[in-house]
This record gives structure tokens, C-alpha cells and sequence, in this order.
């Protein structure tokens, strides 16, 4: 039973984490946020969403799933429902493994294209071997803080428009 | 018709002074040809009164300019031409849409369009530009960047490539981005440690970035967008990377980047 309840859990989380992962920095409303957590539910199987936000009805496993119908969960991945946020559609699915959960996997994300895309979109750390490089002497033209017209004289953009006169 | 190779364009450049800062227009031609210097100077001439009529308007460096009237309290606002409302009214919505973080009144409650107008003037120059006819240009005032076409007609899928300033080397750069028609025509680049204190950092604190590059489909949101992070930091450049379609480059002031996936090598769009 215990398995079953985290598994519940840890897709209801898994749920609340990709809303909120892909809302990026939007709040969540309340209303969301329930109905996401339906989709985990108590259900040992983890597969039948319920709520008016469920758009599938009952779930599906994935192969090699099975019913949960023993006290502990059986090896397999189970598919939660597509359940329907405010940002779009959200499915996920946990695998098991040796009667634990070993994975949460989030196997359709809301609006998708565009959201996801969105959240990659987010700046990271990156090294200045990482940006395209270039020498001065082969881009058409330079980006930089506004130089004033004196600063421009000894300018890189300067010499391109020189080269090019 | 002889097909046209890399190696039969070659690249003119024209320049002149506004706003401040120096103007540089340069247009691809086939050698050879009808390569016309002819086309560029007229071109030239064309865009340079776009830049005159803007400065001649919102320049707070000429004690004539309307500019200069509102902010000496000549004039109101509410009495203002429609052109100046309409920028204020602009810059207004820009700074709802970055969190403050871009604002046109100087700390001395002294309205400043300039943060805008400059972007406005490339913009309008490079309507003009294409209502001329000229194809394949870049232009680049003071370090903000739009292009159109290509450099290179022969292969039109080769991209203005930009250059970007390393802020603690301005002879060097940093890299490169590549420009081209559509989603990514315009690349601005704000500092926080040019002309004096051009940026105000919100509330009044030490900007973490000491320059931005931002690269976008056009010029005006892409400077705006550059000088708001400048001001609003690492919190506005997630804001700014979530709701336009937008690539950033930032430099800490311990040297270090922060970038959109756009930024990496090689570049994927």
C-alpha cells in the first residue's frame, strides 16, 4: 500500500512539476493544481484520471504494465491520463522497478511545442568557447555598447567600414 | 545571366554622424556589374533624414528640440506633438511590459526618450530601405544592428555575420551571432558602463550584468530588451527569454556568460 501511495504521490508531484515547470514564471492557480493532482490520484495503477479536467478517462499502461492488484506494485511502467491544465495537456509516467519506483517520466508536456521550447529558451551558464567564434576580421559588422561618435574612431566597426569604403 | 558566386559580391560601406554616435550602411553588390555606389550614396542620404527628423525631435543634446522644451517645462506633455506622445506612450508600455525595468524618466524625473528613439530611427531606416529597393544591407548605428538579405546574393543562405564587443577588451570580441532575413534581423547590445550611466539599475543598484546582447526580428525590441536586463538583471533575462522570441548573451562583472541556446555554436536556426 505504501508503494502505492508514493506512487500516487509521486505523480501527483510529477504532474505539479511539469505545470509548473512549463507555466515558467506564471503562477499556478489553485484550480490547476487539483486537478494535475487528480491525475495521481490514489489509484494504484496510476492510470485513471478523474475530474472534468481529465481528457482521456481512464488511463492507460504502457508495455509491460500491469495491474496493480497486489498490496505492492509489479515491475512495469505505468501511464497516468492526459490531464488537461491551463497551460495545455500533461501525461507522465513512473516505472518500477523490484517493487520501487526508479523513474518519473514526463511523456507529454503542456502546449507543448511552444512552452517547451520556451523553458529551453532560458538562458544558462555557457563557456566563451561555447559562442560562435570570430575574428574581427571575418564578421560584416559589430555589436557593442553605443560608442559615441569619438569612441567610434578606434572601433573594430570603424576598421570594417574602412575596409569596405 | 552568370550566376553570381561568393566571390562576385563585394561589400560597400558608407557612414555618417547622428545621434551621437556614427551610422554605418552596408550594402552588398555584385563586382562587376552595375555595383553602384551611386545606389548606396542616394540610400545613404535617405536614411540619414530619418535619423536628422528623429534627433531634430527627442534629442535633449540640442536646446532646440521639443525634447529639450518638455524638459525644461516649456511645454507639457498633453501639448506635445503626436509623435512625441505617441513614443512616450510606447516607452510607458514598455516599461509595464519589462517590470520597470525600462523606463524613459532619468532619475531627475527628466523624460528620456532616447533609450527608444534610436532603435525607432533604425527601424524607420530600414523601412526606408527596403521602400527604396536597396537588398541585402546592414546597418549599424553605434553598435545596434539591422540587416536584410544576405552579404553574399550568390549564396543566399549565408548570414550577416556580427561581431560582439568583449566589453572588457573592446578591440576583441566575444563572438559572433548570424543575422539574416526573419526571426532574427536586429542584435542590440546595451552596457552599463557606457556614456556615463545611461542605464539606471532598478532601485538604484549595481546592474550584475556589464553588458547584453540581445538578438530578435526587430530592432526596437531587441534594444529595449538589451538596455531592461542591463537595469533588471538575471530576473529580467528569464522574463525576457520566456515571453519574446528572443536570444540573449550577457557578460557578469566577473566576466562570466549567461546565454540563450540561440548563442551556442554552431548556431541552430
Amino acid at each position: 500500500m505504501r508503494a502505492r501511495a508514493a506512487a500516487g504521490a509521486a505523480l501527483a508531484s510529477a504532474g505539479i512539476l511539469a505545470a509548473g515547470w512549463q507555466a515558467g514564471a506564471q503562477a499556478i492557480e489553485a484550480s490547476q493544481v487539483t486537478g494535475v493532482t487528480t491525475s495521481g490520484g490514489t489509484n494504484g495503477t496510476a492510470s485513471s484520471g478523474s475530474g472534468s479536467s481529465s481528457t482521456s478517462g481512464s488511463g492507460t499502461t504502457g508495455g509491460g504494465s500491469r495491474a496493480a492488484s497486489s498490496s505492492a506494485l509489479k515491475d512495469g511502467s505505468y501511464t497516468g491520463a492526459i490531464e488537461s491544465t491551463r497551460f495545455g495537456n500533461v501525461q507522465v509516467q513512473l516505472v518500477v522497478s523490484g517493487g520501487k519506483i526508479t523513474d518519473v517520466k514526463a511523456l507529454q508536456l503542456t502546449d507543448a511545442e511552444r512552452r517547451s521550447q520556451m523553458i529551453s529558451a532560458t538562458a544558462a551558464p555557457i563557456l566563451r568557447s561555447e559562442v560562435l567564434q570570430a575574428q574581427s576580421g571575418n564578421v560584416d559588422t559589430v555589436s557593442g555598447a553605443t560608442v559615441t561618435s569619438d569612441a567610434y574612431l578606434s572601433s573594430l566597426q570603424a576598421a570594417l567600414d574602412a575596409a569596405h569604403a | 545571366m552568370q550566376p553570381m558566386r561568393d566571390e562576385s559580391a563585394v561589400l560597400k560601406s558608407r557612414t555618417f554622424l547622428a545621434m551621437g554616435t556614427v551610422v554605418s550602411l552596408t550594402a552588398s553588390f555584385p563586382t562587376g556589374g552595375s555595383a553602384d555606389p551611386k545606389e548606396l550614396d542616394a540610400a545613404v542620404r535617405l536614411i540619414e533624414s530619418d535619423f536628422a527628423e528623429l534627433e531634430e525631435r527627442f534629442s535633449l543634446f540640442r536646446e532646440d528640440s521639443e525634447a529639450s522644451a518638455l524638459a525644461r517645462g516649456v511645454i507639457r506633455l498633453a501639448h506635445a506633438s503626436p509623435e512625441m506622445r505617441a513614443c512616450y506612450a510606447e516607452a510607458v508600455e514598455w516599461r509595464r511590459r519589462t517590470h520597470g525595468a525600462f523606463t524613459a524618466e532619468r532619475p531627475d524625473g527628466v523624460l528620456d526618450l532616447s533609450g527608444l528613439v534610436k532603435g525607432r530611427a533604425i527601424a524607420q531606416a530600414g523601412d526606408s530601405l527596403d521602400a527604396f529597393g536597396l537588398r541585402n544591407w546592414c546597418l549599424n548605428a553605434g553598435g545596434d544592428v539591422l540587416v536584410s538579405g544576405t552579404p553574399s546574393p550568390g549564396d543566399p543562405e549565408r548570414s550577416w555575420l556580427a561581431g560582439i564587443v568583449d566589453p572588457a577588451d573592446r578591440r576583441t570580441l566575444l563572438g559572433a551571432y548570424p543575422l539574416g532575413s526573419g526571426a532574427r534581423r536586429a542584435l542590440a547590445t546595451s552596457g552599463s558602463a557606457e556614456r556615463g550611466d545611461h542605464i539606471w539599475g532598478v532601485g538604484g543598484r549595481k546592474s550584475e550584468f556589464v553588458q547584453v546582447s540581445v538578438a530578435g526580428p526587430d530592432i526596437v525590441t531587441a534594444d529595449v530588451l538589451a538596455t531592461a536586463i542591463v537595469a533588471g538583471g538575471r530576473e529580467l533575462l528569464d522574463v525576457a527569454a520566456l515571453e519574446w522570441d528572443v536570444d540573449v548573451l550577457a557578460v557578469t562583472r566577473d566576466g562570466k556568460l549567461l546565454a540563450t541556446p540561440g548563442f551556442r555554436a554552431p548556431h541552430a536556426a
